[in-house]
């Protein structure tokens, strides 16, 4: 008979599974409608739980609010428009890049892996500066950073293009290739928080003093999130730009910002299924408000919701859930098979 | 060669002095009560031992290497371990987890599984509970917690902050027995703040009396309550 303990670990290893199939399921009813549109939402979702369940990597474990994600989504996307865009087309575009980036001429896979490690290495070398400050100052510094970011996106406009956008990009992103990342990242996500650094991390979020007095460095473990925080923010930015096929830098600031943790608090930041359900629940619900601006008809007449009231019942959504649910809508729980079921099938 | 030495330790926070020119040695094995007054520096002192209140001046050497400067991790690492005042415990994480943080700095893997089951045999509520979140445990209960997180890291030198703060008389005994329990079977020497000279009678050992910041009084427990050492420690009397 396997022990409670590890009966245990098996349930938790459940989670990504059972979150995987929920995606799945996702996918295939959003194609099943036969809608375009309902198409490329599931596609977009799909990168945004990418994004998402790398910004909580970092966040849900530390407990420290990051605001400076986005910028890693800019360092991505970037990164792989670099490599992948046609040569001639950069040389006209972007003269300022290197000769190394100008002539390089990707295949999409590799260029998105170099946007999330790129993407890495940056999150490490501010990390290293940041995480040495404690709560509420590091969540400012990850503000400064990020407007850092932007200023330099946009003024450095031989390479980046500046505020004028970079268009051409490789739109190869189908719902099924942005499921593939959204499972990696829910994987790895998982792994690591069931790691020992996982666990001292949210060891520190609960008790600052008590972790160190059980020999927790906590720097350590939280450059080691963040790192690897980036890394899935940076992909979800190469795919965010390959599906739109147009990136700017101001599709990486404080919109996306605010998109990303809305999601996570809707969802319940203190678990990974918190972050996936988030993401699904109010891209769905951006969805319909969408439409619903556009207007219905009826009959003769249209109604229509007037534009921009997309954003304030969104916010209004978050001030509710704030209130009432201040967990958010997972409240901390993860979906897992139970213990008992995971007995029987298992031995 | 003791294995905890204080030399002149002072500990300032501002202006305000909490400890000055303490001096005090512990022998391994021993178990060491703090008594005194609140406001007396009791829990400056042990906070300063274990790293976690940078000293003034003065150091801190355990079996002869000096500590000072190490940081609270760096010291858990080097076997001298805080329970910290208040029952601090991970209070988002489940029993076993905030046991298995405890371990998690250990390079000697193999012992972790039996230092568990110690530590569950010590408490058995905790085996119990170990499924359970660590917030939902009772006082008592989280105080043992708290202990058993301490055991986790395998220390060599225990410094225990007030274990019976709001907890009632008859858990504050189990408590005890336990600690004294653990203490015996890993050799462990225990350096424990504790208000109740009575109480501290009771379990036996050594006792320091702390006033303002210096210690007052250096004896056994048990002859605290036949003198009047304790009187003066608290109303101020010729020391």
């Amino acid at each position: 008979m396997p022990s409670q303990h590890q009966l245990r670990r098996r349930s938790a290893a459940t989670t990504p599974l059972l979150l995987g199939l929920l995606l799945l399921t996702f996918v295939l009813v959003a194609l099943g409608l036969g809608d375009r549109a309902i198409a490329r939402m599931a596609a977009e979702t799909l990168i945004r739980v990418t994004m998402v369940v790398g910004f909580w990597i970092f966040v849900g474990n530390s407990g420290v609010v990051s605001f400076g994600h986005a910028a890693f989504g800019c360092i991505g996307a970037y990164v792989s428009a670099w490599l992948t865009l046609n040569p001639a087309m950069k040389a006209a575009l972007l003269p300022g890049l290197p000769e190394g980036l100008a002539a390089a001429d990707w295949p999409v896979l590799p260029a998105a892996i170099a946007g999330g490690l790129a993407a890495a290495v940056i999150a490490l070398l501010t990390g290293a500066a940041i995480l040495r400050l404690s709560g509420i100052a590091a969540s400012i510094a990850t503000f400064a950073f990020l407007a850092m970011v932007n200023t330099i996106w946009a003024n450095w406009t031989p390479v980046t293009g500046g505020t004028s956008s970079v268009v051409g990009l490789d739109r190869y992103i189908t719902p099924w290739v942005a499921l593939g990342w959204a499972f990696a990242a829910i994987l790895v996500a998982a792994l690591h928080a069931h790691s020992a650094s996982g666990l001292a991390l949210r060891a520190t979020r609960e008790d600052e003093v008590a972790a160190a007095a059980s020999g927790i460095d906590r720097y350590r473990h939280r450059l080691l999130a963040y790192t690897l925080s980036g890394f899935f923010c940076g992909i979800g930015g190469a795919l965010m730009g390959h599906f739109i096929g147009v990136i700017n830098p101001d599709g990486f600031y404080l919109g996306l910002t605010f998109l990303m943790l809305a999601m996570l608090v809707i969802g319940g930041v203190g678990s990974l299924s918190g972050a996936v359900v988030g993401v699904l629940a109010l891209s769905i619900a951006v969805e319909g408000l969408v439409r619903l601006e556009k207007g219905i008809a009826v009959g003769a007449t249209t109604f229509a919701l007037p534009p921009g009231s997309q954003e304030i019942i969104l916010a209004v959504a978050m001030i509710l859930i704030l209130i009432f649910r201040p967990a958010g809508l997972m409240a901390g729980r993860e979906v897992m098979l139970p213990a008992r079921w995971v007995a029987r099938r298992g031995t | 060669m003791s294995k905890l030495g204080v030399f002149d330790l002072a500990v300032r926070y501002g202006k305000l002095t909490a400890i000055s020119d303490l001096s005090l040695s512990v022998a391994e094995g021993e178990r060491v009560f703090i008594s005194g007054p609140n406001g007396a520096g009791k829990s400056s002192l042990l906070s300063a031992i274990a790293g976690a209140v940078r000293a003034a001046h003065g150091r801190i050497e355990m079996d002869g290497e000096i500590l000072s400067g190490l940081g609270v991790e760096g010291i858990a690492r080097r076997g001298l371990s805080m329970v910290p005042e208040g029952r601090r415990i991970f209070a988002g994480l489940t029993v076993q987890e905030n046991l298995m943080v405890g371990a998690g700095m250990r390079r000697d893997r193999s012992a972790i599984g039996d230092d568990l089951e110690t530590v569950f045999a010590a408490f058995p509520i905790l085996r119990e509970r170990a499924r359970s979140s660590a917030g939902a445990l009772s006082g008592g209960q989280q105080q043992m917690l708290a202990i058993g997180r301490a055991i986790m890291t395998n220390p060599k030198v225990m410094l225990v902050d007030e274990p019976s703060l709001g907890l009632a008389p008859k858990v504050v005994d189990e408590v005890y027995d336990r600690l004294c329990q653990l203490q015996e079977l890993r050799g462990l020497t225990l350096v424990i703040v504790e208000q109740s000279s009575a109480r501290a009678a009771r379990v036996g050992g050594r006792m320091l009396l702390m006033r303002a910041g210096r210690i007052v009084g250096d004896g056994d427990a048990a002859d605290f309550a036949a003198r009047d050492l304790l009187t003066e420690a608290y109303f101020g009397g010729a020391a």
